[in-house]
């Protein structure tokens, strides 16, 4: 409490002094009265009550007053779309336009997707989602993995047919398309080849490489670890590279926290380990001889939001000012563009409950609240029934309703950064800040994100975060309605009908695989594949150009990542608690 | 001796008996002593080597790599790896062999992960009777990799044939640090992580330390080897030619079945239990305190006490003389138990709970260390239930004798 | 001498998320048992080879996506290899009416999102102890 007192004082006029200074010597005394009254009430009412820490660390006060929020407005706080970004990367934020609503789509075979694409362009959807199945994202065609998993996660895409089955009908010229597609970036491929195969310049595209960030993979041990570190650092910058020159629109690198987070990092550490990821790509790609200002707008970041509100509002804050000064100090980039720090932000799976489900509707809805004050640029908001399975459909449409109803009902983007000038938040965001840059520099201290890495640093904080956080949960520390607390005697089994994809189509879409792969001419195969080992032996070619050849070719997706494993190695996950 | 056809099978290779067998070796349950008679005089064909470093040094991408350029060869190849259990609860968390990569499908290999069962950082007491089965069961290479710290570089000397020690590329201090018990013990000094921008200053600075040692003295234990410093990039698979052309020269040079020479020495393990059961029966104050002789390995024994009245002190508590005498009993046993008279020089206990009239106490000695003349033993006396009530260590010094009444007649450290 | 629990905390099938593998497998050894520790990724025939040399009592399978809908081919395989009598539990994100074929095909539990750590490290126990009480008969 003794900070507060210090902090309410002000300079005292000197005795005598003219009237406006003595009517500020009375204001202070009245404020300095104020403030010891409300400490002696609450400290006689609530006691020896335990701090509160929030999941980052940070102990959080019970009031927050004027003196909190950083003395200097224009440069700390400031106005949206202007350096340092705190509340905002552009003039508008969500009141000129709103968020891009992607919603994860794809289950079962490509026929499967594109009739649930369908409805969503009917209902003029201008942004899409491609979810593959983790025979994809493990860098396998759809004959090499157990059967019984085909489909289940994601849409079975294996060929450049495939991603024209599940892309038939969409204006690719007019619609985003976000691809969740780790290196060697296959279905961006197959998209150029699509968009070539319908007379498109693939200029036109626009999108993202989702699962791009290969660390972020190894660190969280999350699907897409096809190949060894020093192999993805090389098929990354050819992908940079190569969209460089000819895909203007196209946004190459999602840096994810996602990820991170969901494996145990405190909000803090998530948005450290991101800006370490991002600086390392940008060191990388400037020793490649790219320049900040034309990579750097095409870069992108992804992050969990958890229901900590506060603490997710002041980390998305305090990362977009960060990032501001690193963009322009540490990697000296001059054009504004390359210091927006455009996020997308999907709520956070690890919150929701098995116990009592339909508790996670609230919690979504609070966890999207964060990431619209926090200034997301896009949004995923999760199913309730996401701890119970595969989210349904019914489920998904909640999801969409609890964005739209928190932008039109509630009318929350009325304002822009509208907890902007909070003094707790302000104070909260000085201190995520801190938290962040503390993380940054062991990171950069252990020689940079790819060396931490690789030497197990990023994993072990990460774990032993994750156990902190279970202990506390165990300990009820950290409160779970429906499981450590606010339980019900008797709770209602919630059933649901766990959509799993038709077996029969699956089959058929397997059979004629098969076929179709039989009737390929090998030798434009084999030709391709072996450039494909051509360039990734030669430091001057590019891998990708020649992974986006291969499809053209006619190889598959499972033939082009077991070649790059073959010629660059495996991803090995180091195995650390 | 085992049941026939398991012993058939174990020496038949078979997966499962084998893996049983080692979990009986481990726990030393009942009839492991009599396994371990039977494994003895069908071992030392096997070539042991030894592999250990600090953590994150790459000793499983090693392992990885000389597991395939072996299992190339057409040989059969078993890997003892051993992790550190937590001093805390004794769980241990074996992560290692799949850091090894994809050999360990092959048929023609066998892994299995160990914990160091309270020894910190060194070899499991029963490693040896496991390396001994791996060997009887038919495998041409016996591995053992273990983290490098404190006590298991001694350890693993006795055991292995071929000892390489796995270095990281690091500044000068770091690896000065390393030398104190290393290079004393390698044969092969490996420098891991070739590609690293240090490794090859790493190198030179091990060569220069290595050839200060020459001047200083032999290489005990190696005969007329001359320990080597070889840099290995495992996952690039570079330099791994050479580690294995060394390797197969000092197994030329050494020769298989070191440990079993280095272990003539000692009492025989069947024999320590008795050896031990022994010295207590004629331990006229542990028989008067009510005292039980639990078990002995070498190096370890357990004495076991049921507290009654007239252990109590004035408070109605247990005294703590009498832990400290259970606890006493337990050190003299164990460090005598490899059949040469210790005699204990100083003790220190640290009592953590009261114990109470009715409660049984156990008493697990065992060794820390041992050198020629010293040994170092931790005494933990637990209740039933496991739970600590004092910690007691102990050193003392080896005489040349054997324990009274075993040979010439002198005092032990029990009692001491 | 005590017979410690050994297990085998493991990851099978295409899914990569292993926090919850992670933390339980940490909770284990904490509880005093021995656990081999495996990356997600996984095959079958690699998890039986691997259970039988390390003498596993218990596996524990981590599913968050849809990998459990292999556990009964794991189990098929483990008795194939002689090593039906080891235990197998399944956690993580498992729909309700999809339990049912898990236990029918031999699966011993199913822990759930949210249950204590306490109570899958009690059940592990006393399946560990069953198991080796039958491996070993007179080891006590």
């Amino acid at each position: 409490m003794t900070r507060l007192s210090q902090e309410v004082h002000t300079a005292s006029p000197a005795p005598g002094a003219d009237p406006a200074a003595r009517q500020s010597a009375e204001d202070a005394s009245r404020l300095r009265e104020a403030a010891e009254r409300w400490r002696a009430e609450y400290a006689a009412s609530v006691g020896a009550q335990p701090d509160a820490v929030n999941r980052s660390g940070i102990a959080i006060e019970p009031l927050y007053v004027p003196a909190d929020a950083p003395p200097s407005f224009l440069d700390r706080i400031g106005y949206p779309g202007q350096p340092p970004y705190t509340r905002g990367i552009y003039a508008t934020m969500h009141r000129g336009r709103s968020w891009s609503q992607r919603q994860l789509v794809g289950l079962g075979t490509p026929a499967d997707y594109n009739a649930r694409l369908r409805r969503l362009i009917e209902g003029g959807t201008t942004a899409v989602s491609l979810i593959p199945c983790n025979s994809v994202f493990r860098g396998f065609d759809m004959n090499e993995v157990p059967a019984e998993l085909l489909g289940t996660c994601g849409t079975v895409v294996d060929t450049v047919e495939h991603l024209e089955t599940c892309l038939d009908g969409l204006d690719l010229a007019r619609t985003s398309v976000a691809l969740n597609d780790p290196l060697p970036f296959t279905l961006l491929a197959f998209l150029i080849v699509a968009a070539e195969r319908r007379g498109l310049d693939p200029a036109c595209l626009a999108g993202t490489s989702n699962q791009s960030d290969y660390l972020s993979h190894c660190v969280a041990n999350h699907m897409f670890f096809r190949l060894s570190l020093p192999g993805s650092r090389r098929v990354l910058l050819d992908e940079i590279a190569f969209c460089m020159g000819r895909m203007p629109r196209w946004n190459t690198l999602s840096v994810v926290g996602q990820h991170m987070q969901q494996a145990g990092a405190t909000p803090a550490q998530a948005m450290a380990f991101t800006l370490s990821s991002a600086i390392q790509y940008a060191r990388d790609c400037i020793a490649r001889g790219m320049r900040p200002d034309e990579f750097l707008p095409r870069f992108t970041f992804f992050f969990d939001v958890s229901i900590s509100f506060f603490e997710e509002i002041a980390k998305f804050r305090a990362g977009r000012r960060l990032w501001t000064r690193i963009a322009r100090d540490t990697l000296g980039a001059r054009d504004a563009r390359a210091w927006r720090f455009k996020f997308h932000a999907q709520t956070s799976g690890v919150d929701l409950t098995r116990a009592q489900p339909l508790n996670n509707i609230a919690r979504v809805a609070v966890q999207a609240m964060a990431g619209i004050f926090g200034g997301l640029q896009s949004l995923h908001t999760d199913a309730w029934d996401e701890a119970l399975s595969t989210p349904g459909p019914a489920g998904a449409r909640i999801a969409v309703a609890t964005q739209n109803i928190l932008r039109e009902e509630a009318r929350l983007t009325d304002v822009i950064d509208p907890l902007g000038g909070s003094w707790y938040v302000e104070q909260l965001t000085d201190r995520m800040e801190a938290e962040i840059e503390r993380t940054l520099a062991i990171v950069e201290d252990a020689g940079g994100m790819y060396r931490a890495v690789e030497a197990g640093l990023v994993q072990r904080m990460i774990g032993e975060s994750a156990r902190r956080f279970q202990e506390h949960i165990e300990s009820g520390e950290q409160v779970c309605v429906g499981v450590n607390a606010w339980r019900e005697p008797d709770e209602g089994q919630t059933h649901l009908a766990q959509p799993r994809p038709d077996p029969a189509r699956m089959r058929s879409h397997l059979e004629s695989f098969r076929r179709w792969k039989a009737g390929r001419p090998a030798a434009a195969v084999s030709r391709a594949l072996d450039d494909l080992t051509r360039a990734a032996h030669d430091d001057t070619a590019n891998t990708f150009e020649q992974v986006v050849a291969a499809a053209r070719s006619g190889c598959t997706h499972g033939e082009i990542c077991a070649r790059l494993r073959r010629e660059l190695g495996t991803g090995q996950p180091l195995a650390m608690i | 001796m085992p049941h026939p056809d398991r012993l058939a099978a174990i020496l038949a290779g078979e997966r499962t008996a084998l893996a049983r067998a080692i979990s009986m070796l481990e726990n030393d349950a009942r009839g492991a002593a009599a396994l371990r008679a039977a494994l003895r005089g069908r071992c030392g064909r096997a070539h042991v080597l030894g592999i250990t470093g600090a953590p994150g040094a790459g000793k499983s991408t090693l392992i990885g790599a000389l597991l395939g350029a072996f299992l190339g060869r057409g040989l059969k190849v078993a890997v003892a790896a051993v992790d550190p259990s937590s001093p805390v609860s004794g769980g241990a968390l074996l992560g290692d062999r799949i850091r090894m990569g994809s050999h360990a499908g092959h048929e023609n290999c066998f892994i299995r992960s160990l914990s160091a069962r309270g020894q910190l950082g060194g070899l499991s007491a029963s490693t040896g009777a496991v390396v001994d089965l791996l060997d009887a069961a038919g495998f041409d290479t016996v591995i053992v990799e273990t983290v490098g710290a404190g006590q298991s570089e001694v350890d693993l000397a006795r055991l292995a044939d071929t000892r390489v020690v796995l270095c990281p590329p690091g500044l000068g201090d770091e690896v000065q640090a390393l030398k104190a018990g290393i290079l004393e013990l390698a044969d092969l000094l490996v420098v891991s992580k070739a590609d690293h921008p240090l490794a090859g200053r790493t190198a030179a600075e091990l060569r220069d330390m290595l050839a200060l040692r020459r001047h200083g003295g032999a290489h005990p234990g190696a005969g007329t080897w001359q320990p080597r410093v070889l840099e290995v990039d495992a996952a690039a698979g570079t330099g791994l030619e050479a580690l294995l052309e060394a390797i197969e020269e000092h197994r030329r040079a050494i020769g298989c079945g070191r440990r079993l020479q280095a272990r003539e020495a000692e009492a025989d393990t069947a024999d320590t239990a008795a050896l031990c059961a022994r010295l207590a029966a004629r331990d006229p104050f542990v028989t008067s305190l009510g005292g039980e002789f639990a078990g002995a390995r070498p190096g370890a024994a357990e004495v076991a006490l049921a507290i009654r009245a007239q252990h109590l002190n004035f408070n109605g508590t247990c005294h703590g003389g009498v832990i400290f005498a259970l606890a006493d009993t337990a050190f003299g046993l164990a460090s005598n138990s490899r059949g040469r008279l210790a005699a204990g020089i100083d003790a220190h206990v640290t009592y953590h709970s009261a114990v109470h009239e009715g409660e049984r106490l156990l008493a697990r000695a065992r060794e820390i260390s041992r050198s020629r003349k010293l040994a170092v033993y931790r005494v933990d006396v637990e209740r039933a239930d496991g739970t600590l009530v004092a910690a007691f260590t102990g050193t003392v010094f080896i005489t040349g004798a054997h324990p009274a009444g075993e040979g010439t007649s002198s005092r032990s450290a029990g009692g001491a | 001498m005590e017979l410690r629990p050994r297990v085998l905390v493991t990851k099978i099938g295409l899914d990569g998320h292993d926090r919850g593998a992670r933390v339980v497998a940490a909770c284990l050894r904490d509880a005093g048992m021995e656990v081999v520790y495996t990356p997600p990724w996984q095959d079958i025939p690699a998890v039986v080879k691997l259970a039988i040399e390390e003498d596993i009592d218990v596996i524990g399978i981590s599913s968050l996506a849809t990998d459990h809908l292999i556990v009964p081919a794991l189990i098929e395989a483990l008795r194939a290899a002689g090593a039906g009598d080891v235990a197998v539990i399944v956690g993580g994100i498992v729909p309700d009416e999809e339990v049912p074929a898990l236990i029918e095909a031999g699966v011993a539990q199913v822990f759930h999102p949210g249950a204590p750590l306490a109570r899958i490290a009690d059940f592990v126990r006393s399946a560990a102890a069953r198991v080796r009480a039958t491996r070993f008969p007179d080891a006590r």
